[in-house]
């Protein structure tokens, strides 16, 4: 342990010898620093010349009485809330007219809305006929139905049925049947005034329609599906 | 003019919601007077080109 704390000791000492030299040394050279820096502050103080030429006392407040406004400044105050409101009216409109036509882009343009339609004259259709129109790629059928037509769509008993739907809710008049000709089966186009029902048979799986479309037999799970449509006169049928 | 007794600027400018209020109205104003120039300058640029030009010498009157 001894022979540790004497070379430790001895460490230290001579440390703090180097350090006091140093110390001195530095502050030799610190105090000539000093010297040599007072000594050009007083030589550059003797010939300092302000770079505001004219201006011989700094403290004066110059005279901006040319720019200030001639009577209370309300009229300036005015014509700034004035303004700051037209640019924010200005900026509004703008903002609300870029959100607006933004808007509008999405929404469909007018030839498609009119492609979307499809207008039908009833007159033509003689009753107990089928008509298909096709409306947005898609064919649809339309049938005027005699009386017995529908009385055999509502004699049936509808809980006994795959789909049940009352007739009444698939028709809009009872002798006009409107609806979409694609099996729910898979996507064919039934034929018409066919199958074991008297309404309408798929002849790609077998399935069997009856007058008010309701699926009855047949691997399809749903009735045919009825489109959206109006009679805004008697004689004219507007699908879509 | 004095700010103090300025009319425009007590009823209109002093509190902020009047301002607002101000802007808004203002903003619906200048769309609908900018909108329609803008239109009748499109038209008169386009007089004879568009659709409602010429639209009498095809259409035929049900």
């Amino acid at each position: 342990m001894a022979p540790l704390t004497t070379a430790s000791r001895a460490v230290a000492r001579s440390s703090a010898l180097r350090l006091a030299t140093s110390t001195s040394s530095n502050a030799v050279a610190t105090r000539a620093a000093i010297s040599t820096s007072s000594a050009l502050r007083d030589s550059s103080s003797a010939s300092y010349s302000s770079p505001f030429k004219g201006e011989s006392n700094s403290n004066k407040i110059p005279d901006f009485s040319k720019y200030m406004a001639k009577g209370s400044g309300g009229g300036n105050q005015l014509f700034g809330y004035f303004m700051v409101g037209t640019l924010g009216a200005i900026s509004a409109a703008g903002a609300k007219s870029t959100i607006q036509e933004f808007l509008k882009n999405m929404s469909a343009s007018a030839d498609v809305l009119a492609m979307a339609k499809v207008e039908v004259d009833l007159a033509a259709i003689p009753e107990g006929k089928n008509v298909i129109v096709k409306w947005r790629g898609k064919p649809v059928f339309i049938r005027h139905r005699t009386a017995e037509e529908i009385d055999e769509a509502n004699k049936v008993n509808v809980a006994s049925l795959r789909d049940p739907e009352n007739d009444a809710d698939r028709v809009k008049k009872p002798e006009w049947l409107v609806m979409l000709g694609v099996c729910t089966h898979l996507g064919c186009v039934p034929i018409g005034e066919a199958g074991d029902y008297g309404g309408w048979f798929c002849p790609c799986h077998g399935s069997h329609y009856d007058i008010s479309g309701r699926i009855r037999k047949g691997p399809a799970p749903l009735n045919l599906e009825v489109p959206a449509y109006d009679f805004p006169e008697d004689d004219k049928l507007i699908i879509g | 003019m004095n700010i103090a007794n300025s009319g425009l600027y007590n009823t209109l400018f002093r509190k902020n919601y009047t301002f607002l209020g101000l802007v808004f109205a203002g903003a619906f104003g200048f769309e609908m007077f900018y909108d329609t120039r803008m239109n009748k300058l499109w038209d008169s640029i386009n007089r004879g080109r568009q659709w409602k030009d010429i639209r009498h010498k095809y259409a035929e009157e049900e």
